[in-house]
């Protein structure tokens, strides 16, 4: 029994940088069943409607990872999207390109930056010429070292993540998600010889600006979970290379910033962050608040049962600077 | 209705507004705070990255102290509630659960998973009710146009939190809606405010918080509010800046949650800490200054 079908209505964004001046938003009406993708329906309208409509796509079973594009504001893959959900929830279906990415023409976005991103963090086996890899054998792991990648090796390099990051979208200096998932990767696989190198290099290289959104775990359509990914990079970051930036500076003055009252000391926390000549430049802006907000500057009283949180720290945290 | 009330660092220092709007909204519906002068802070996020077992521990020693009172615990802050709601997840663990008891347990400290934690938002929606939020409302803000900003630690990771809808939540609009003012619906309101790496790229943190003020501003919205302090620096305390990064002027005043519920059940701007703003909020205040408080 074929399924019932709904006028499904889409606007999708149109856009030829060679011919238009601006994109623009073509309609389309399709009777859809509930449970087509989004991609069989755009397929649809390029050959009953616009054979011009331009858009990548390939294996149509969310492998391939070449149909993401931004579905109702979603970044995702449109051969994994049904219409029925969206429709439900929106009224009609908006289909626009990966963000952050030039557009080439209509769905279609230049991946450059994506992909050179992805290249530079070196997306191989790095190995010590003095101690090779076996050749014409196998170069076994556990099944303990096989669980640190975690969910990393599902990653399809869709730029689901890289579309629907803030941090990407607003400094080109930050690799994006998925780069950063793919250098977790190697940096806890046992076979590579250049762990220490990857992290001391990463940290000037922008690790430092993700923003810990999640947004990128959310867009993934393999569940890969980039932010934890990255929230563990930092950490074996600092454990590999110290504090040689703003970002590990202030993960690390916070952490031994509370150990002292057991709460923030807000004004402190500035000064661990940031040299003289950077801290300089906080002072106006500072000045600026306190006047509204005094308690910027107090000391804060330890909390009762301070010792507690000591204890806690010297168990947990031996090396720490407090 | 009584919790174990954990304020977080910057409402009790330079957020202080927000503690006296959260006391203000609590004694007015009901809402027992009981306080615990032993409550370390959440880490906000930082620690976890620095040393994630530290920070597990650090609150699971929270989450005990509300335990062996008997009591859930409310947070007024995005970013305290994701990261005491992440120790719960961790402590699932049983590696984890393990360390950590190893070292809370000589300090005679036992918490066996217990406590919930949950935000005053949470509370104001789903425990009091927009029904009886409504009845309590003496200042509707009617034809204030808000966009609620959430913070991204009340919503993600999803499977952590089991927020409601990550993507498309909507019991901050609701409760918006209850108090009389209009819901503004924008891509931001889900974003993130840039407050992360304020002190790591500060121009960078600013361009992203006035691209959210500006998205919301683009939709309508008078005002915005949100439950997270953190939020309210990067969206407030910094908006100059973000004006600086934007090259235009944004001027929006940026509610705290229990200030905007304040202002409808009629406290004063006073009682509420909204001169303690760097933006002010006369502009919005003026929207609905014309129904006066029946005294």
């Amino acid at each position: 029994m074929a399924a019932t079908t709904v006028p499904t209505p889409f606007e999708v964004y149109r856009f030829d940088p060679s011919k238009d001046k601006a994109p623009r938003y073509d309609r389309f009406t399709l009777d859809l069943a509930p449970h087509t993708p989004v991609l069989t329906a755009l397929l649809k309208i390029r050959s009953d409607s616009d054979p011009s409509l331009t858009l990548r796509y390939s294996c149509r079973s969310a492998i391939c990872g070449s149909c993401a594009m931004v579905i109702n504001s979603k970044s995702r893959l449109a051969c994994q999207t049904q219409v029925g959900a969206e429709l439900a929830k929106h009224g009609k279906i908006v289909i626009e390109p990966m963000r952050s990415q030039a557009v080439v023409r209509d769905l279609v976005v230049d991946q450059k930056p994506f992909w050179n991103r992805y290249r530079q963090i070196e997306p191989h086996l790095k190995t010590d010429p003095n101690d090779p890899m076996p050749v014409g054998k196998e170069n076994p792991m556990t099944p303990e070292q096989v669980e640190r990648f975690k969910e990393t090796p599902r990653c399809i390099a869709c730029a689901a993540c890289y579309s629907a990051c803030p941090a990407v979208e607003a400094d080109p200096e930050f690799p994006g998600p998925m780069a950063l998932a793919k250098l977790y990767r190697f940096v806890v696989d046992p076979r590579d010889k250049d762990t220490k190198n990857r992290l001391v290099r990463i940290q000037p290289e922008g690790l430092w600006l993700c923003l810990r959104c999640h947004l990128c775990t959310e867009a993934c359509p393999k569940d890969v979970r980039p932010s934890e990914r990255i929230r563990d990079l930092k950490e074996l970051a600092i454990a590999a290379a110290g504090t040689s930036e703003n970002g590990s500076r202030h993960a690390v003055g916070f952490k031994d910033n509370i150990a002292g009252a057991g709460v923030l000391n807000e004004f402190k926390l500035v000064r661990q962050t940031y040299g003289a000549m950077d801290l300089l430049r906080q002072v106006p802006q500072g000045v600026k608040i306190a006047r509204k907000k005094p308690e910027l500057l107090k000391k804060p009283h330890p909390i009762e049962g301070i010792e507690e949180v000591e204890a806690i720290y010297r168990a947990l945290d031996p090396e720490g600077d407090r | 209705m009584k919790f174990a009330y954990y304020p977080g660092c910057v409402a009790q220092e330079s957020g202080k507004e927000l503690d006296m709007a959260t006391r203000w909204v609590c004694r007015h519906l009901g809402i027992e705070l009981v306080e615990f002068p032993k409550f370390s802070c959440c880490g906000s996020g930082f620690v976890d990255e620095a040393n994630s077992i530290l920070n597990v521990a650090l609150n699971a020693r929270n989450l005990a102290l509300a335990e062996s009172a008997g009591l859930d615990l409310m947070t007024i802050c995005s970013t305290c509630q994701g990261m005491l709601t992440l120790a719960n997840r961790r402590l699932e663990e049983p590696p984890v659960k393990a360390k950590v008891d190893s070292v809370l347990a000589p300090l005679g400290i036992r918490y066996s998973g217990k406590t919930k934690v949950t935000h005053l938002l949470s509370i104001l929606t789903q425990q009091v009710g927009a029904e009886q939020l409504k009845k309590r409302v003496v200042r509707p803000l009617t034809g204030l146009k808000v966009g609620a900003f959430y913070g991204c630690h009340l919503l993600r990771p999803q499977a952590e939190m089991r927020s409601e809808s990550a993507e498309e939540p909507h019991s901050f609009e609701d409760l918006i809606a209850a108090i009389g003012a209009t819901p503004v619906f924008y891509r931001g309101r889900v974003m993130c405010c840039g407050f992360p790496i304020l002190f790591v790229k500060e121009p960078t943190a600013n361009r992203i918080a006035a691209r959210q003020i500006d998205d919301a501003k683009a939709h309508g919205a008078d005002a915005m509010a949100t439950p997270c302090p953190l939020c309210h620096i990067s969206l407030d305390s910094f908006q100059n800046k973000a004006e600086h990064e934007a090259g235009h002027a944004l001027q929006m005043p940026v509610f705290h949650l229990p200030q905007l519920v304040g202002l409808a059940l009629g406290a004063t701007a006073e009682e509420l800490g909204l001169p303690r703003h760097l933006v002010s909020t006369d502009a919005a205040l003026a929207k609905v200054a014309q129904v006066a408080v029946p005294t």
